[in-house]
């Protein structure tokens, strides 16, 4: 390796093909090789935090969407679960959920755990040159927005999970049109498989880069699929359950080295792979809370057949107190730390995202690798930058 | 008669004398050889770049260009040619040529396709602003493109399109062909040095290793075939590979002997790495280098090195056609089409010749839109460890399959070719020269599979446990 003062600095970012948005990585580069790397944080900030103390509880939710616009419904999710959490802590103000409001917050969230992981394994196959399968994920991932629209009229930033339920009932239909979306989805994935999992030179590019064992990815935080990875059996819907989801019996994919000859536990093609597993796995999650769903009331606040509980009235004088709940969003645990003043106004909140995590060990891993998997790395992390600096 | 006596009786018909060294020369070469490569290869490349973003869509079900049509190029023809007229005026007759039969239907069609993005495009690229960045290397960045055309395009001069249509009849073409093509290389350093950008540097740096590498499989594999016709003019490898009858075919050098078809897939291969196609596009690497040796071109020149890409394309279409495939003759009943009047012969043998070259180039982009991108240290392992290994694998096979009596050079349509020494075995020493190589190769594919072992059953399961 050449000494320190002739290698050549390269910014990958913030404006690059590669990168996800604005995320720059400077790295020193030994010609093909990279020496080391320093990612460099903060071009997407937009004191999302800041402004959840300026605006009352219900309409943080909107900001919520753009933490993680990529899977704006488990943002909301995330939020309001909080919330209900710090009602719940006065049984003066304790909210109960209706549970088909629950069945449907399950619904959506895995819904848009599926569409967002498309993203993940589709730019990540996009990183590695191959434009094609990232375009059939896109073509997944709209028909479940055409869904989302019909639901609650937005594409990308849903606006939907509300404090205390969702923001509207199911259109009438969908639950046939989810089915039917699943069954083609399926053979489609199967597809989506065979032309890019099962390629050679995907596992090749992938086996054995970048691995993290489980103790180093527990000691540097990673949460999620990127916990997963690396062999760490722990998912929030199972060990920690919110809502319905422990009656659901989630099964968690955890990374096995699954790119066979060169693959270690851990490497990129075990973060790409779990993703992957995890699709199929909401996708029988889905189905299972489709056959468990109650049928609409006429009273919204019904606790059975309602969709939203009324929750205004407890909103303009919550309880004192803090407050810290986390549930698995797409790209890992997303933490809510909430301090109540009892006014309608946040004293403070604090979002605690996977990508924050995974952007932390990107200096570790991404030490002499080629600079062709310093892509590879990035796209295996899944990580979207509003997430990163929020 | 070739074009090449069309050029001497052109130049004594110009200077009004026999001596050659004259200024008419140059102009008589440029008129008969440059000229027609220029119209042959020339729209198949732009019409290339349409081709790939069709292709490209179909794989991904989408639609592709299928909006620009031809419309606005005619209204502006009309309005030009006819500018004497009234505006009103110039609309009837617009209005009356659609309305001729077929007009509309054609117009349509050239929509359909999105032709008229052949237009759009060079207008744009026209339009736009040539910059050379202020830490570039002025002269170098300029001179790049134009190179990197020039590598590109002269190989087609030893190119036999068809019988009667090859430009320049050189006795070494195959060797002229790879050596003049070399030049790109050097086009593509120079791209990557002299734009002063790190990524540009990175992506030159790489083009070089890599097309300095994958020359040698690609020389060798022409070298197999050379050793098999015992000629590295690439016009008698073609004619070499005639075969009278109906099923002419059965004479092309892949069918001929294992190691021949062996040869055909490291030369394709190596074709795809020499013009930079994925999965050995490490030079542009998109998602790593941004487009690599062409990060700061814009305008006119990146379309030159947009254009080089393209041609080199059909170079190895071009080259694999004629080595592999019979060159210009037809599939079936070649016999036939030789004693065709010369104008219609030429034709079919441009059009047959064109349609091979296509195939080739639809393949590339199938694989390109197909399969991601390999790692540097990968593409190079593959060229030194797997390609070069083969090659000369093969071509000691081909020097025994030869040696044993195979591959007795027929006579071709237009002469015979000098016939090589020959062990004949007679029937054992031509079974044996198909049964060996088939052996080894299944003995290979065996091991192959045994070191790569299964898919990981998740794998399995998820592509519908049929993987």
């Amino acid at each position: 390796m050449t000494p320190a003062g002739e290698r050549m600095t390269l910014n990958l970012g913030p404006q690059h093909p590669a990168t996800h948005g604005v995320l720059r990585i400077v790295i020193e580069s030994d010609g093909e090789v990279v020496a080391a790397c320093t990612p460099d944080h903060g071009y997407l900030h937009r004191s999302i935090e800041k402004i959840g103390e300026c605006v009352e509880w219900p309409l943080f939710v909107p900001y919520t969407d753009r933490v993680d616009y990529v899977c704006a419904m488990n943002a909301n999710l995330a939020y309001c679960v909080a919330v209900e959490k710090l009602l719940n802590t006065s049984a003066a103000t304790a909210v109960q959920v209706p549970l088909r409001a629950e069945c449907i917050r399950v619904l959506v969230a895995e819904l848009n755990r599926i569409s967002s992981h498309l993203i993940g394994v589709g730019a990540m196959a996009m990183d590695l040159g191959a434009y094609t399968p990232f375009m059939h994920g896109i073509a997944q991932r709209e028909l479940v927005n055409d869904i989302f629209e019909r639901l609650c009229g937005q594409r990308l930033t849903y606006n939907y999970v509300t404090i205390g339920g969702v923001g509207f009932d199911l259109y009438a239909g969908a639950e046939a049109e989810i089915t039917r979306f699943f069954e083609q989805f399926e053979r489609e994935m199967v597809r989506f498989n065979k032309l890019i999992t099962t390629s050679t030179i995907l596992r090749d590019r992938c086996a054995g880069v970048a691995p993290i064992n489980a103790a180093e990815a527990v000691a540097w935080g990673l949460v999620g699929p990127n916990l997963r990875a690396s062999g760490v059996d722990w998912d929030l819907r199972r060990d920690e359950p919110y809502g319905i989801y422990g009656q659901l019996g989630v099964r968690v994919p955890v990374g096995q080295a699954f790119a066979g000859k060169n693959g270690v536990v851990g490497d990129c093609f075990d973060r790409y792979l779990v993703r992957l597993l995890e699709i199929q796995e909401s996708v029988r999650l889905c189905r299972e809370v489709l056959k468990m769903l109650p049928p609409p009331a006429d009273k919204p606040t019904d606790p059975v057949g309602g969709f939203q509980a009324d929750v205004k009235r407890l909103l303009v004088k919550p309880p004192k107190g803090e407050v810290h709940c986390r549930t698995e969003a797409p790209r890992g645990e997303m933490g809510y730390y909430i301090v109540s003043d009892g006014t309608k106004v946040p004293y403070r909140v604090r979002v605690r995202t996977g990508s924050f995590t995974a952007a932390g060990i990107f200096h570790k891993v991404m030490r002499n690798i080629f600079l062709a998997d310093v892509v590879a790395v990035i796209g295996s992390f899944d990580v979207v930058v509003p997430e990163i600096d929020r | 008669m070739s074009l090449g006596y069309a050029v001497d009786a052109l130049a004594r018909w110009l200077t009004g004398s026999e001596d050659p060294a004259s200024w008419a020369i140059a102009v008589a070469v440029f008129a008969v050889f440059v000229a027609p490569i220029l119209l042959v290869v020339f729209p198949i490349a732009a019409l290339g770049q349409i081709l790939e973003r069709k292709v490209a869509a179909a794989v991904q079900r989408r639609h592709g260009p299928n909006s620009v049509g031809f419309d606005g190029v005619l209204r502006l023809a009309f309005r030009v040619c006819l500018f004497f007229l009234p505006r009103a005026r110039q609309d009837r007759l617009l209005a009356a040529f659609c309305a001729l039969p077929g007009i509309k239907g054609l117009l349509h069609l050239a929509r359909r396709l999105g032709l008229g993005q052949l237009v759009a495009d060079g207008v744009k690229m026209l339009g736009k602003e040539d910059m050379v960045p202020s830490g570039a290397d002025g002269v170098v960045f300029r001179l790049a493109p134009y190179l990197a055309l020039t590598g590109a395009f002269l190989p087609f001069c030893a190119m036999p399109f068809a019988h009667h249509l090859v430009m320049l009849e050189v006795p070494v073409s195959a060797l002229y062909a790879i050596a003049v093509s070399g030049i790109t290389v050097m086009a593509l350093l120079m791209a990557g040095w002299g734009s002063g950008n790190k990524f540009s540097l990175l992506g030159g740096m790489r083009a070089v290793a890599q097309m300095v590498s994958y020359e040698i499989p690609v020389a060798l594999a022409i070298a197999g075939v050379v050793l098999w016709s015992g000629t590295m003019d690439l016009h008698a490898i073609v004619g070499q590979q005639y075969q009278p009858g109906v099923l002419t075919f059965l004479g092309w050098n892949l069918l001929q002997s294992p190691f021949l078809a062996l040869l055909a897939v490291v030369f394709f291969l190596a074709g795809l790495a020499e013009c930079q196609r994925t999965p050995f596009d490490m030079a542009e690497a998109e998602s790593e280098l941004v487009s690599g040796f062409n990060t700061e071109y814009s305008g006119l020149r990146w379309g030159m090195f947009a254009m080089a890409e393209y041609t080199e394309m059909l170079l190895i279409g071009a080259l694999f056609a004629s080595l592999f495939l019979g060159g210009y003759q037809s599939p079936i009943g070649e016999q036939w089409i030789v004693t065709w009047p010369v104008w219609l012969e030429s034709l079919a043998h441009l059009l047959l010749f064109v349609t091979k070259v296509l195939a080739s180039f639809l393949l590339m982009m199938w694989i390109r839109w197909t399969l991601p991108r390999l790692r540097v240290d990968q593409v190079m392992r593959l060229c030194w460890l797997k390609l070069v290994p083969l090659c000369l694998l093969a071509m000691v096979g081909l020097a025994f399959t030869i040696l044993l009596g195979n591959g007795t050079v027929p006579g071709t349509a237009y002469g015979r070719l000098p016939a090589l020494p020959r062990l004949d075995l007679g029937v054992l020493g031509r079974l044996a020269a198909w049964a060996l190589p088939l052996a080894l190769a299944a003995i290979l594919v065996v091991a192959a599979r045994k070191r790569h072992g299964q898919l990981h059953p998740a794998l399995r399961q998820l592509t519908g446990g049929s993987a």
